[in-house]
């Protein structure tokens, strides 16, 4: 959805330069005269390319309009309500009393905590990890394409599966990562899920098993575009292997850092699924709340919609502290 | 400072499916200390493997690679006291020229931060980049880049500068001109220089000698007048010099070379070095033949019809045809001849062509080797043609 409302805003920007393409060109003479955006339109309303262009943009432009930015602001007005159980909500007062009860509350701010760890951990692990296997996958390695496409895989997989999947691993009696700790000696099986303070880290390096594959395909990609010589001119330079790469090379890659956190993190903020899929309800294990499930338990096993639009709302604001950073440095570079 | 020496270096690529690539075979050059050798050859002649194997980009299958009588095979590109500047110049793009400058001291040596911007600042004014030293690579134009990768080498105070095509990048204005700023600092600096490069004019203007290498083997290591006036086969009389030696070929009947379409009689000296052979290759440079309208008069005088003029404005290239007596056509062999830019011809007009015995090569048809040169003796006596 996010890349449609991109597509869209392209569109639109498109439109806008073509039509400064006509004008200097002296074709159409237009009312030049106003800013704002009414005067905009107007302008664009004259420009005849605009007009005819509508048929192909306007629909998915009203409709993105509508269910994507007009639920956003359906949801926010919401969450300014107060809480009237099944009824229907009150517009007529709006305050930030919901905002005021999430900071105020332990669940709320323990979410928050868990959602932060989740994205940091996850995201900063999954890429160092992906950033080292594609350094050694880009050392002209035997089977490199095999190793490549089992590294991916298991990114191909819905969150449904890789938690039934996991829940297996963990498994106490039979799960194979209790089998392999078994082995080791001093050291005890684990019950990851039901241990509030290893149950977190448990569902991150599920996803950082799953994820890590799409970081190194990214770097690949990014160590790919580096030529030949700049790792020659470093070792001419005298540089050793770890400092060729991280003087010369790591600082290259900071466009495929940039693009792979940001859908990191995004995935982090979205693991919804994988927390519901491994328990089956909006009450995910002791210890891996996340504003996610916070959010659809208060709506839907509480029915306090207010609320969880409040924290929605929350939600919304941190993706867009994640993505805004990320759109601001593409225009920058020119590449939006 | 020191002399490098190349000891019957061979470099066989393996490829995946068992194949064999002999890209450098039993290749010997000594380059003495402070020499500036140039490594010249068309594309794929094993140049720039050479230049790798010596930076220690590439093992050495067979032979060794000496530095100040150190044997250099098995060691590592940072133990060689070595600096190489790049066809694509490798600025490391997140990094400031003066970044860029300083990477190869902090890496290979143990200098303070002084030391070392002290070293970056003398190579930068040097090359006259002091201005841009805060700058990043993207920032630069081709020739400022140019002088960066010569900077980040002249820094570094090697025994031994390796270059592979640096100026090749460049436009043919600035590429003259860093032809002479490079041939400038090279001789301040006095450091050993191997240069690769396949431009014939770089190699003759900017070397103390030549290496022409085809095919992976070395051809001739001389002067560049010696592989001009004097090359050792075929190859390198065709290779070096532009526009190129003509070439025909000839028989030996009796006193007389006959070609296909001319009788060329030639002197009883070079009657015996050819000996017994029977089928030669006459070479004969373009500008040592000289045109006349004056008709034949002497027996290495030849009728010939203008067929193409290129002028240079500085001379014009003259592609001539025999003057066989038929219709000229297509498919007549044509020959390159030089002359001044003065002399004005013109496509159709027929001239005589005299080309002096003294100037002629001959070559072996089968090896290609040289069965007679002109001497550089005789050059100082033809001094008007050189």
């Amino acid at each position: 959805m996010r890349d449609l409302a991109r597509d869209a805003k392209r569109l639109v920007g498109r439109l806008g330069s073509a039509e400064d393409e006509v004008r200097a060109d002296g074709g159409e003479p237009v009312d030049t005269q106003g800013s704002g955006p009414i005067a905009a339109l107007k302008r664009n309303l004259a420009n005849q390319q605009f007009r005819e262009s509508m048929p192909f943009w306007l629909p998915a432009f009203l409709l993105m309009a509508l269910f994507v930015y007009g639920a956003i602001i359906w949801n926010f007005m919401l969450s300014l309500t107060d809480p009237v159980g099944l009824g229907s909500p009150d517009y007529s007062d709006l305050d930030f009393d919901m905002y005021v009860q999430a900071f105020t509350s332990d669940s709320f701010v323990n979410a928050t905590v868990n959602t932060f760890v989740l994205l940091v951990a996850f995201t900063l692990v999954s890429l160092v990890l992906g950033l080292v296997v594609a350094i050694l996958v880009d050392r002209n390695i035997r089977f490199e394409n095999t190793f490549r496409t089992i590294y991916l895989l298991p990114m191909s997989l819905s969150f449904v599966v890789t938690a039934q999947f996991w829940l297996w691993m963990y498994n106490f009696d039979n799960g194979v990562v209790n089998l392999f700790l078994d082995v080791l000696p001093f050291v005890d099986k684990v019950r990851w899920f039901s241990n509030p303070e290893l149950a977190l880290p448990a569902v991150i390096f599920a996803l950082i098993w799953q994820f890590s594959g799409y970081t190194m395909v990214v770097y690949l990609a990014g160590l790919r575009a580096i030529p030949t010589e700049h790792y020659e001119a470093a070792r001419v330079d005298g540089a050793s292997t770890f400092k060729m790469y991280w003087r010369v090379i790591v600082p290259q890659l900071k466009g495929s850092t940039i693009s792979a956190t940001v859908v990191l993190m995004v995935f982090a903020l979205k693991a919804f699924d994988f927390l519901y899929a491994l328990r089956g309800t909006y009450l995910p294990y002791k210890g891996t709340d996340i504003l996610a499930t916070l959010m659809m338990r208060e709506a839907f096993s509480n029915g306090h919609f207010a609320y969880a639009a409040a924290i929605g709302i929350m939600l919304f604001v941190l993706a867009l502290g994640v993505v805004a950073p990320y759109l601001t440095y593409q225009y920058r570079s020119g590449q939006l | 400072m020191a002399e490098l020496t190349l000891d019957n270096v061979s470099k066989v690529f393996v490829e995946d499916d068992g194949n064999h690539i002999v890209a450098v075979d039993d290749v010997s050059v000594d380059i003495r200390d402070g020499e500036f050798l140039v490594l010249v050859g068309p594309s794929g002649c094993g140049k720039s493997t050479t230049l790798r194997m010596i930076a220690g980009l590439e093992t050495i299958t067979d032979g060794e690679i000496r530095l100040g009588g150190e044997v250099m095979n098995d060691k590592e590109p940072k133990e060689r006291d070595i600096a190489m500047v790049f066809q694509s110049y490798a600025l490391y793009p997140h990094m400031t020229v003066r970044e860029n400058m300083a990477f190869g001291l902090e890496e290979s040596t143990s200098m303070g931060d002084d030391e070392i911007d002290e070293r970056v600042s003398s190579a930068a004014s040097m090359m006259g980049i002091e201005e841009l030293l805060g700058r990043k690579p993207r920032e630069l134009s081709g020739g400022q880049q140019q002088r960066v990768a010569l900077g980040r080498a002249i820094v570094r105070d090697p025994a031994v500068f390796l270059m592979d095509e640096p100026l090749s990048n460049l436009d043919a204005k600035l590429r003259s001109k860093m032809r002479t700023e490079l041939q400038r600092i090279q001789e301040d600096l006095g450091v050993t220089t191997v240069y690769v490069t396949h431009d014939q004019t770089e190699a003759m203007t900017m070397s103390d000698r030549i290496a022409v290498l085809d095919d992976g083997r070395l051809q001739q290591a001389g002067t560049p007048l010696e592989c001009y006036h004097e090359p050792s086969n075929e190859f390198v009389a065709g290779f070096i010099g532009d526009p190129s030696m003509n070439f025909f070929d000839v028989e030996v009947q009796g006193n007389q070379l006959r070609a296909a379409d001319f009788t060329y009689p030639v002197s009883d000296e070079t009657l015996q070095e050819i000996g017994d052979r029977t089928n030669l290759r006459l070479g004969i440079r373009p500008e040592d033949v000289t045109l006349s309208t004056d008709g034949a008069t002497g027996e290495h005088d030849f009728e010939t019809v203008v067929d193409v003029v290129e002028p240079m404005g500085d001379e014009n290239n003259v592609y001539l045809t025999f003057d066989t007596g038929g219709e000229p056509d297509e498919d007549d062999e044509t020959f390159v001849v030089t002359v001044g830019g003065m002399q004005q011809v013109e496509a159709g007009q027929p001239v005589t062509a005299h080309i002096p015995e003294e100037a002629v090569h001959l070559f072996d048809e089968s090896s290609g080797e040289a069965v007679k040169n002109r001497s550089l003796e005789q050059v100082e006596t033809l001094g008007k043609h050189v």
